[in-house]
């Protein structure tokens, strides 16, 4: 397993390298000069060029993207153009935010998913049932901006238990994460009703029934641990969309985290900032495909790495 | 089956009822001004003032500290390198300049008690107030200033407020505007140019001014570790979160009312409403139109509209034939509503355009108002000989707000026959279309708009109708060509007699205002929100917020 893991993560390494290059080409080439954004637009010409060559943009794309790669090796990032911050600075703040968001949205979304989920299967065709799926159907198609506000005006205006925003305290962080995690909690509460519903079918659910088990055994060892790995998969497929979804919340929640700097960062041109982001993202889908994978391995003992 | 159809369409039901209850007190997305705010005036009276008062007068504030709430970002606290609004406007809590503008607008002393400008415009003296110190304790005087410009104009600083006093040629050499800084005492300052620069006094209203000592320590870090002689002292900067100082008790002037002052970063309008509500933020800006209908239950809000700086207009490519008419550009002002303009986009707190700079700015003359005569319009363009009209491209940001103006535009033209094709773009994308090669040029109609934060008629016009500003060196993308105006221009910097630029500027704008290189539409209000229980933070024109003075009623 010990190595299965570090050849994922060896191999890991020319992906990240390929995805960088990519970054830095698309992003170099779309429209949009820096130098002009920064200078201003009413600043004359001979202006804009001084500052494109401070910020090192007059220099072949070729050439840019060596010193580039030559800092990273030295784990320099360079600076934002905005200021002039180094991006490390930059994005060190944001990271804690995120993390906690993403990480809080996950367990929300799985809790609240996979409960809804088992609840839906197992009372299949009930009043609970259809409660669940309606929820399952709106997580999906409330869309999470209008979540947000909805939830402020509720719970901070009209209630004033929470705060509106900021991350001032662990408060904070509830209205932000349940917001996020509406659409994968959605999603997790179908596949998870539809894995347990044919994992119940399978003769052994029936055995466990003959056999005397209690039903909440039936239910909670065998059924469900047997569909969890589809619900791993999905998990793992929507973490990646989390972050996207996480630039909408940080907006609405005022949180500053990597979603909202990315966006803004593409606003602004500012180059290295959006690498060093897209990376950081990249290396993260990395880790969550290998982190499922070795799940399966756990969930299902025939699938295992050598 | 049927007994829990009928339930689920019970709960259906449920849930709409309830979001639309929701939705009725719902504010709409980020900065989109809703044009059904229901605050839309019958006239453009729009004058300053309150557009809700507070009911409750009584309300207290629960602390001392002061929270306001800001949609843009602080970029850095070093003033020397400042060019948003937002961090000038944090930055003035910390730091302070030789001179700044009151609320009229007018040039008032500030670090200096008093200045002089010669005869020949040429020679700038400053007298400078006593005993004034900076926040680590060293004095406040001469060689301060003296310090200060030593750093600004070192053009290994790349600070970007160095352009203000450097002229940068064609062929990429500078010359620099200051000629010498004499420090003939402790208290006197004289800047020497090398020409007359008559809004060299403009300029000055924006250098603050920073411990020399903490310039020698921390040198570009000055941003991480502020240091100035203002009302405040720099306690915390998280960036893209908020930016908090504290009260400065050895103030050389009245200290300060409140314990602190905190600039929060929220970007969705709508949160910034609820922190209003709920009390987390005791003021806020901007405050677009249609959240003020959120606020009137609640009693101690008080919202607020004023003048600014921006000027919307579209500009017209003067060079393709079908534009280079005057005729044809004064038909297309008198084809607008603009009345109907400021409903649609403003809910009516916008002034119509009644010059080609808003009338804050120095030196505004009122020109003779394009009104909305669609007779005239056609007759013009019947004279012109293009009473069939003719199709152009109309550019600009792709934002909400302003595809909303470009439609409306687009319609306006359609009553005399122009076809406009909206193509709405990247603010990036759209100036990369437009800094290109002059034979290059594919700019025809740019639905734009332009702010002086120096509120000078040199900066409101310079880039965008000198002639030798047009594309790809600036901004003049009507490539407006005008030689007398062009005279005026230079003119009005060389002499800083405030009788003769008024003359000068007066001259000028009547000049461009009749050649319609534009179209002129309007100059939007700035609109903000505060609690009833604080007073004395405004905001200026330029959109920069004023809390030095702020007092919280507890």
């Amino acid at each position: 397993m010990g190595r299965y893991v570090l050849k994922r993560l060896l191999n890991a390494i020319p992906l990240l390298f390929a995805i960088l290059f990519f970054v830095f080409l698309f992003i170099h080439l779309i429209p949009g000069d820096p130098a002009r954004l920064v200078a201003g637009i009413d600043a004359t010409k001979e202006e804009v060029a001084l500052i494109r060559e401070q910020l090192g943009l007059n220099k072949p794309l070729l050439t840019q993207y060596f010193e580039y790669m030559k800092g990273l090796l030295t784990f320099d990032l360079g600076d934002s153009i905005k200021g002039g911050m180094s991006v490390a600075e930059m994005i060190a703040p944001r990271f804690k935010p995120t993390i906690i968001l993403t990480i809080l949205s996950i367990l929300w979304a799985t809790l609240l998913g996979v409960v809804i989920g088992i609840v839906s299967a197992v009372k299949r065709g009930k009043i609970l049932d259809y409660t669940g799926m309606v929820i399952a159907i709106s997580g999906i198609s409330i869309p999470g901006f209008w979540l947000g506000l909805i939830l402020i005006q509720i719970f901070s205006v009209s209630l004033g238990w929470l705060p509106t925003g900021g991350i001032t305290t662990w408060k904070s962080y509830i209205l932000p994460s349940l917001t996020m995690g509406s659409g994968v909690m959605a999603i997790l509460a179908r596949f998870t009703r539809s894995a347990m519903l044919e994992t119940m079918r399978e003769d052994y659910i029936r055995t466990a029934r003959a056999k005397g088990l209690r039903e909440m055994l039936v239910i909670g060892r065998h059924a469900f641990k047997n569909s969890l790995i589809q619900v791993v998969t999905v998990l793992g497929l929507q973490i990646g969309g989390l972050l996207t979804g996480s630039v909408l919340v940080e907006t609405v929640f005022s949180i500053p985290g990597l979603g909202r700097l990315l966006v803004d960062s593409i606003n602004y041109r500012d180059y290295k900032v959006v690498q060093a982001l897209l990376l950081f993202f990249a290396f993260e889908y990395v880790i969550v495909n290998l982190v499922v994978d070795v799940l399966y391995g756990v969930l299902n003992p025939k699938i295992r790495y050598n | 089956m049927k007994k829990y159809k009928k339930f689920l369409t019970l709960f259906l039901a449920g849930v709409m009822t309830v979001s639309l209850a929701a939705c009725s007190n719902q504010p709409n997305k980020s900065n989109e001004t809703n044009s059904q705010g229901t605050q839309a005036k019958a006239s453009s009276d729009s004058t300053d003032g309150d557009l809700l008062t507070a009911s409750d007068a009584d309300s207290k504030s629960a602390d001392n500290d002061l929270v306001i709430a800001i949609e843009g970002s602080i970029s850095t606290l070093d003033p020397h390198n400042v060019t948003d609004t937002n961090s000038i406007a944090t930055t003035r809590g910390i730091y302070e300049s030789l001179i700044e503008f009151d609320e009229n607008q007018e040039f008032v002393g500030l670090l200096a008690e008093s200045w002089d400008i010669s005869e020949d415009s040429l020679t700038y003296t400053f007298n400078l107030r006593k005993g004034v110190k900076f926040q680590d304790g060293t004095y406040f005087n001469s060689a301060a200033v003296k310090a200060n410009f030593d750093r600004l104009l070192d053009v290994d600083n790349s600070l970007s407020r160095r352009r203000a006093f450097v002229v940068t040629n064609s062929d990429g050499t500078e010359t620099p505007r200051i000629e010498s800084i004499e420090t003939p005492d402790d208290y006197t300052v004289v800047f020497k140019l090398v020409n007359p620069y008559s809004v060299f006094i403009n300029k000055m209203a924006q250098i603050s001014i920073v411990s020399p000592a903490a310039i020698e320590q921390h040198g570009n870090d000055i941003m991480y570790n502020p240091c100035g002689t203002g009302p405040f002292i720099y306690e915390e900067w998280t960036e893209g979160d908020h930016t908090t100082m504290m009260r400065n008790e050895d103030y050389w002037g009245e200290v300060a009312s409140v314990d602190s002052v905190t600039i929060k970063e929220v970007p969705e309008a709508g949160s910034r409403t609820a922190m209003l509500q709920t009390g987390e933020a005791d003021f806020v800006y901007p405050m677009p139109a249609d959240q003020i209908a959120a606020v009137e239950n609640n009693g101690d809000i008080t919202v607020s509209a004023s003048a600014s700086n921006i000027m919307r207009y579209v500009t017209l490519n003067t060079e393709l034939e079908a534009l280079s008419d005057v005729r044809i550009r004064q038909a297309m002002n008198y084809a607008i509503d603009k009345e109907a303009y400021i409903q649609l986009m403003y809910a009516g707190y916008a002034e119509i355009a009644s010059s080609t700079v808003p009338s804050i700015i120095n030196f505004y003359s009122a020109q003779t108002p394009y009104t909305y005569d669609l007779e005239k319009a056609k007759s013009l363009m019947e004279e012109a000989g293009y009473g069939d009209g003719f199709t152009l491209t109309l550019w600009g940001d792709n934002s909400t707000q302003e595809i909303k103006g470009m439609t409306f535009v687009k319609q306006q033209l359609e009553q005399i026959g122009i076809t406009a094709e909206v193509v709405p773009m990247e603010p990036a994308t759209v100036s990369d279309k437009i800094y290109v090669e002059r034979e290059e040029a594919a700019v025809q109609m740019w639905y734009v708009n332009w702010s002086a934060s120096d509120f000078s008629m040199d900066s409101s016009m310079r880039a965008l109708l000198i002639s030798t500003y047009a594309p790809p060196t600036s901004a003049n993308t009507a490539f407006y060509n005008n030689s007398e105006f062009d005279d005026l221009m230079e003119q009005g910097l060389l002499t800083a007699d405030e009788a003769e630029q008024t003359e000068i500027y007066s001259k000028a704008q009547e000049l461009a205002w009749n050649d319609a290189p534009w179209l002129f539409l309007a100059n939007d209000q700035v609109i903000y929100a505060t609690k009833s229980y604080l007073s004395d933070v405004r905001v200026r024109p330029d959109g920069s917020f004023n809390f030095v003075n702020a007092v919280l009623e507890q």
